[in-house]
């Protein structure tokens, strides 16, 4: 599988996908240049954790290994940590 | 490349082992005592127990005698003392067995003896084949004469960018040289099926892998489980992983690319070479058991926080990408290959890293596992 790293190391992101992954702990306010884009963190992104590349409004998929993993329960601004209070599941659920 | 210098312990029958054990194995519950004792008294012994034995139907049966069967036939086991409570099913149990294997293989009864009398009895027997086994002599094997079972367990971020990746280059090696592997998880490809379906042989094993996803997913919803609550497991929520998609996904990158050849039900050995998946729950324990009986020598453990758990009959190689998880928990790892995050390394050269301690341990090296003695076993496993 490419790796794909930002400059410092610090993230890893699969092309096209509409969230990263820290590779160390990362601060509130931290700039991450992706490509031609810097996204700000709106969150501390701990180790192994994902943010948003970009804005996913409510119901938008979110892709990482160029896969939908679930959906956005919620608005996701670019920089907000992305993970179970904000995704859900599209499989395995007993209820719809 | 790795330089390939494998050695191993050719059995009686085809198969191939890299260890030499003698099982002692109870065919239910009340004969473990007895098997107990012996393998106290004699060294180099391996003892079999279980709580099970007595009045299985269905697929709890087939799995038991699936189960038993696999272990007995599993080239690292040279010799078995079979001890079982009545005559009757013990010698049953030794007949069907005996179809199958020129492997020694000896029987003992407790009905009639008693624990103590019979584990007297089988203390003798047991000498003389671990006298006899320990005796036999290493020879060159082949990566052809692998099967090896591949696992992943205790998931974070860096299974999926490091430690699985890695797998699935050494699983691919293996099957481009003519062995075999085998993965499992029937819960961990869902969300993953269509990438999987594209890899099957033909229609039939893509459509038998899709029934096996969807089986799963009906299970949980029978029993009003949402999955979300049961997989990913909180230590895979705290490492990152979101949803059981995002599980899968990553977990399936552990296969390499090569084209899936076969579905396995439980504890059922591969009759070719190349890849296999095998339907089965996915707790550890019960996946590398259910890969003891299906032959795997060998067990690939990748995992991003760690896991101490092992198998009395394959060694169980504990590979990370997680350099928190190498000081923390280094004392289960076998293979440190986080410097692909440290120092921007290769999978590539993480593959041949696992290559290099897997052909120690096949020649003989221990696992952390072993030596700690993380012998889990768990039989009849019904459950997501």
């Amino acid at each position: 599988m490419k790796k794909s790293l930002d400059r410092e190391n610090r993230v890893f992101i699969h092309p096209g996908d509409n969230v990263a992954v820290s590779l160390s702990d990362l601060d509130e306010g931290t700039e991450i240049q992706i490509d031609d884009e810097v996204v700000v963190l709106r969150d501390p992104i701990y180790f192994g954790h994902k943010f948003a590349t970009r804005d996913i409004p409510a119901g938008e998929g979110i892709v990482k290994y160029g896969e939908t993993i679930g959906v956005a329960t919620v608005d996701i601004a670019a920089g907000d940590h992305v993970h179970v209070h904000n995704v859900r599941s599209l499989r395995g659920r007993a209820h719809g | 490349m790795a330089e390939l210098n494998f050695t191993g312990f050719r059995t009686s029958d085809e198969v191939v082992g890299i260890r030499n054990r003698v099982l002692v194995l109870s065919l239910n519950s009340f004969c473990n005592a007895t098997v107990d004792i012996i393998c106290q008294a004699i060294d180099g012994t391996t003892p079999i127990v279980h709580p099970h034995g007595r009045n299985e139907v269905g697929i709890y049966k087939e799995r038991l005698e699936s189960s038993l069967l696999g272990f007995v036939l599993n080239g690292n086991v040279q010799a078995v003392l079979v001890v079982g409570y009545e005559p009757e099913s013990t010698t049953r149990f030794v007949e069907m067995v005996k179809e199958k294997t020129n492997k020694p293989i000896e029987k003992l009864v407790v009905l009639g003896n008693g624990t103590l009398d019979a584990a007297r009895l089988g203390a003798e027997v047991a000498l003389n084949l671990v006298y006899q086994t320990s005796r036999k002599k290493r020879e060159a094997i082949q990566v052809s004469d692998l099967i090896i079972g591949v696992k992943c367990g205790g998931s974070d971020t860096t299974s999926s960018i490091v430690s699985n990746p890695a797998v699935g280059y050494v699983v691919d090696w293996i099957i481009s040289n003519g062995g075999t592997a085998i993965f499992s998880e029937t819960t961990e490809i869902i969300g993953a099926e269509h990438i999987l379906v594209r890899r099957a042989a033909n229609q039939e094993v893509a459509n038998r892998i899709k029934e096996a996803a969807e089986a799963n997913e009906r299970l949980a919803k029978s029993v009003g489980i949402d999955l979300l609550g049961v997989n990913p497991v909180p230590d895979n929520i705290r490492g990152g992983i979101t949803t059981i998609e995002e599980k899968s996904l990553g977990a399936i990158l552990k296969t390499g690319k090569s084209t899936i050849q076969d579905v396995l039900k439980y504890g059922q050995a591969p009759t070719r070479p190349g890849l296999h998946f095998m339907d089965s729950p996915s707790a550890a324990t019960e996946v590398m058991t259910g890969l003891s009986a299906a032959g795997a020598q060998l067990i690939l453990f990748s995992t991003g926080t760690g896991n101490p758990v092992g198998n009395r009959i394959s060694p169980v190689l504990k590979i990370t990408g997680n350099p928190r998880t190498v000081t923390s928990m280094g004392s289960h790892i076998d293979v440190d290959i986080s410097d692909v995050i440290t120092q921007n390394s290769t999978i590539e050269k993480a593959g041949e890293e696992i290559i290099r301690v897997a052909v120690e341990v096949v020649n003989g090296a221990l696992t952390k596992a072993e030596i700690l003695h993380h012998n889990e076993f768990a039989l009849i496993p019904v459950g997501l």
